[in-house]
């Protein structure tokens, strides 16, 4: 993958050069906005890890450059700026993903991958988790290789639970994304479908968050030492 | 009824400018009037009507040397002329004050007087009107002299204060004042409220407006007087609007310059720690990532508690519900509590509709929910309950933790205060951001003891919004 790196801080910009080297990406790292303009013109690049403030401009003038030219390569915005007023405004003026510093490596590589997946579409079809497999095309649930039976209902709680894996999905998102005719106050829908699905794909999987959500962890229960099983 | 007098009263005492142009106006009426009444006494004074009529004089001469030869006819013609003459000029009464005085001379002799009270009033040349004193009084006299038998007649009236003060006693000043007065007030006053008309308005624009909205005003009076007023108003808003410009610039640079490094000290040893195998290294690399962690924590909170500081004046409310904000915090802090063996759990009945800045209300809920998580043992639960309650959006966060001595609880709102003997690390601003959240959206927070006697337990209060101004709100991201 060929990455182009727009980050004026030399150590900041010569390390995420590295780091993402060392991940077999090829990585082009300019530290100007006008630099960035004519490397883009002449090459062919993947994706822009785009930095805002520049000393040549705001990064995203380039961003709007790209979207004038009708340009749909992948951008991630990684910026300083917190506030959810400069995350939306980057995200409105065309940026794909937005990243506040100082972040993770392994946020930052992961949500590079994403990005090149959502971009690019690759494989995004068949998420494994712990001897789970889901592939969604085909709408198909494997529990240890053996074929599970979901309805339609379970089926899209687990796809959305599992392509949030390690983060509680809320109850209001759930249920407005799964459930047919959205949340209901006082209902309890949500909790008949989710204790069907883990019926189904047994009890190991889904932990509930009480008032808040349910979440599959990345690691086991057991292994996490959560108080409740 | 004692309350309303009692702000009808305050009412009237209350400055008004109205009320100041009003009696303003009546006050220059009044001295207009004097000035005129006083004219016309000066007038009269120095130039008296009975004096200057020479046909009086005339006749009264005639009269003395027509009848010189029978004195009782002309005494008696005389004061028969003397009487009409008094019923004009005074009230016919010879005693009066103000009554004239006529006296008669023919061949050196005094002939007729109106009263033997005032003696003989001479004048020090013929025909002139000139002050004389006599009897005590002062008068104003004029003498005409005819050759004839050497006849001399004197009118005089009396000065001008004892004037003064009879036609004031008479109520010729005082009564045409009083009566005019009223009728002159109620035009005053409706064309000065007709003429204030402007004025009300730049009042009523400006008083109407939100406390947010710092825009020029959109009235522009044409008037010399208002518009310098109007300007200056602009301008203070104008100055309030650039230095809340500049505040956000300055955190959004301080926000820049801190983090950027923060990050590339995160990115290389990250890169390294990836490379290296030996275990003490790794051990070492991780230290560096956690010190570097609270660092970029503690330049959060900085950053959340400059920009809550200036939240007030610079972004405007808006409507959003409590509860669904809580429950996106809750999921997003969930695996933080999650790694420290810590259960997060929220309950809340219904909508909770709060109006105020969403990223305040959010580092409120983080602060609050991550001290509870930092202070919990393993395996225990932080309960988290939104509510509302008479009329009061109510957000409790308790834990299982060591909570807070009663004394402390004031104190630890105070920036950079940690407890003594706490070995947890933290920077002391968590709670200071959570009180200068509340304290901009108008609520309360108090700290209590949890459940059982043990733990702590917040309270945050907050205004609920109105029914039917919450909207839908967006879906935050994380």
């Amino acid at each position: 993958m060929n990455l182009l790196l727009v980050e004026d801080d030399l150590e900041l910009g010569n390390g995420v050069r590295i780091a993402l080297a060392n991940q077999g990406m090829d990585v082009v790292w300019v530290r100007r906005l006008d630099d960035a303009i004519r490397t883009l013109d002449s090459g062919a690049f993947d994706m822009v890890l785009l930095d805002l403030g520049l000393p040549d401009g705001d990064g995203i003038e380039l961003l709007l450059r790209l979207r004038r030219e009708r340009q749909i390569l992948p951008v991630l915005v990684l910026s300083a700026r917190d506030a959810l007023n400069d995350r939306l405004r980057s995200l409105d003026d065309g940026a794909d993903d937005y990243l506040v510093k100082p972040f993770a490596l392994a946020e930052l590589l992961s949500r590079v991958r994403a990005l090149a997946r959502r971009s690019y579409g690759f494989d995004d079809e068949t998420i494994r988790m712990r001897g789970l497999v889901l592939h969604e095309p085909t709408r198909g649930v494997l529990v240890d290789g053996q074929q599970v039976e979901l309805s339609r209902c379970e089926f899209d709680l687990l796809a959305l639970l599992l392509r949030r894996t390690g983060r509680v999905v809320t109850r209001r998102v759930m249920e407005e994304q799964v459930l047919p005719g959205g949340p209901g106050i006082g209902s309890n829908s949500l909790e008949v479908h989710i204790s069907n699905l883990r019926r189904k794909i047994g009890q190991g999987y889904i932990r509930t968050v009480r008032g808040i959500g349910y979440v599959v962890d990345a690691q086991s229960l057991a292994r996490a030492g959560s108080p409740r099983a | 009824m004692i309350r309303g007098a009692l702000r009808f009263i305050g009412r009237v005492i209350q400055p008004s400018l109205m009320r100041r142009l009003v009696l303003a106006q009546m006050a220059v009426v009044a001295a207009l009037w004097t000035l005129i009444v006083g004219l016309l006494f000066y007038d009269s004074y120095k130039d008296p009507e009975l004096l200057r009529f020479s046909k009086i004089y005339e006749s009264v001469a005639a009269i003395a040397i027509n009848l010189a030869d029978d004195p009782k006819r002309q005494y008696d013609t005389l004061h028969a002329f003397d009487l009409a003459l008094m019923e004009t000029a005074s009230d016919g009464n010879a005693e009066s004050d103000t009554s004239p005085m006529l006296q008669v001379w023919q061949r050196g002799k005094l002939i007729y007087r109106t009263t033997d009270a005032v003696p003989e009033i001479f004048n020090s040349a013929p025909d002139i009107i000139e002050t004389v004193h006599a009897g005590g009084r002062e008068w104003r006299a004029r003498t005409l002299h005819s050759p004839q038998f050497d006849t001399r007649v004197m009118i005089a009236e009396p000065g001008i204060w004892r004037l003064v003060v009879n036609i004031t006693y008479r109520g010729y000043y005082l009564l045409p004042l009083l009566v005019s007065l009223p009728f002159l007030v109620v035009p005053a006053w409706l064309t000065v409220r007709l003429a204030l008309r402007p004025w009300r308005r730049v009042s009523r624009e400006t008083s109407e407006r939100g406390p947010a909205d710092l825009t020029p005003l959109s009235y522009r009076p044409p008037h010399r007087e208002l518009q310098p007023l109007v300007q200056s108003i602009n301008t203070l808003l104008q100055r309030v609007r650039d230095s809340t410009t500049r505040e956000r610039s300055l955190i959004a640079d301080a926000a820049h310059e801190l983090r950027t490094p923060l990050a590339a000290m995160r990115v290389n040893v990250e890169a390294l720690k990836a490379q290296s195998i030996d275990s003490g290294q790794r051990e070492l690399m991780g230290n560096l990532l956690r010190s570097n962690d609270r660092a970029t924590r503690l330049v959060g909170q900085l950053l959340q508690l400059m920009r809550s500081d200036a939240v007030s004046d610079a972004a405007l409310p808006v409507a959003l519900s409590l509860d669904a904000l809580v429950q996106d915090r809750l999921a997003m802090i969930e695996g933080v509590a999650h790694a420290r063996g810590v259960e997060l759990e929220l309950a809340c009945a219904g909508e909770v509709p709060v109006l105020g800045e969403r990223e305040s209300l959010v580092s409120m809920v983080d602060n609050l929910v991550d001290n509870a998580i930092k202070y919990s043992p393993r395996r225990s639960v932080v309960k988290v309950q939104v509510a509302r309650e008479q009329g009061e959006a109510v957000l409790r966060v308790a834990d299982q933790g060591p909570g807070i001595p009663p004394g402390l609880r004031e104190r630890v709102f105070d920036r950079f205060f940690r407890s003594p003997g706490q070995t947890q690390s933290g920077s002391g601003l968590g709670l200071a951001i959570v009180k200068s959240v509340v304290d901009k959206h108008g609520g309360s927070v108090a700290l209590e003891t949890g459940a059982g006697g043990r733990g702590l337990l917040a309270v945050v209060r907050l205004p609920l919004a109105v029914d039917g101004q919450d909207q839908p709100m967006l879906e935050g991201r994380g």
